[in-house]
């Protein structure tokens, strides 16, 4: 799998909800159109609250993926 | 988008219940942080979450605690509005958290009724 190019990275593990999206709320206001978010988190509600999320706000979740316990997301701003 | 979505979420239980005292502070973050608008109302015993120091001490087993929580809202904008009479019965008024706003059955009247949708806790 070709690498995405991550432009700023969020660490919310050990948070709960919704506290991981709430952070990924304002990190992603920080990001261009086009620029991606590496997202990971250990609250098992993130798996089914970040798509939400992008569902409801237009971003784009380019990826999900757990490691050890962790989930990864990356996240593509589509808006201001 | 969901820019011009709006939920008006009522919260009635107070510290005393720290599970549905925390639940609406959850729904909340997670609409604010969605980009919807976020109008929280307190009344009964809700309105003692709103009161200056005591939202520090509720925290529920497994729920984020509600004083981070309260202050993300806050932050991305969700409004706080709080019922006169139940400050006034509990003598807090003058002991509210910034940014809360006491009012009256009309002004929550006027909040639902142009909402998307409400939920009542």
């Amino acid at each position: 799998m070709a690498a995405t190019q991550v432009d700023k990275e969020l660490d919310a593990r050990g948070l709960l909800c919704p506290m991981p999206i709430v952070k990924t709320a304002k990190a992603m206001k920080e990001l261009a159109p086009g620029e991606v978010l590496k997202l990971t988190a250990t609250d098992r509600g993130a798996v089914t609250d970040v798509p939400a999320w992008a569902g409801t706000t237009g971003n784009e979740l380019l990826e999900t993926h757990e490691e050890d316990g962790v989930f990864v997301f990356l996240i593509r701003k589509t808006q201001e | 988008m969901a820019d011009h979505e709006k939920l008006v979420i009522m919260v009635t239980h107070g510290p005393e219940d720290p599970e549905l005292a925390t639940i609406p502070f959850v729904m909340a973050g997670a609409a604010v942080a969605s980009d919807v608008d976020v109008v929280m109302g307190f009344q009964g015993d809700g309105c003692r979450l709103v009161q200056k120091g005591v939202a520090e001490t509720v925290v529920a087993p497994e729920f984020a605690p509600l004083a981070g929580l309260l202050d993300s809202v806050r932050e991305l904008g969700g409004k706080l509005l709080v019922c006169s009479p139940c400050v006034k019965s509990r003598g807090i008024e003058d002991e509210l958290v910034e940014g809360a706003e006491v009012c009256a059955a009309a002004r929550f009247v006027s909040e639902v009724t142009s909402a998307t949708n409400s939920l009542v806790y």
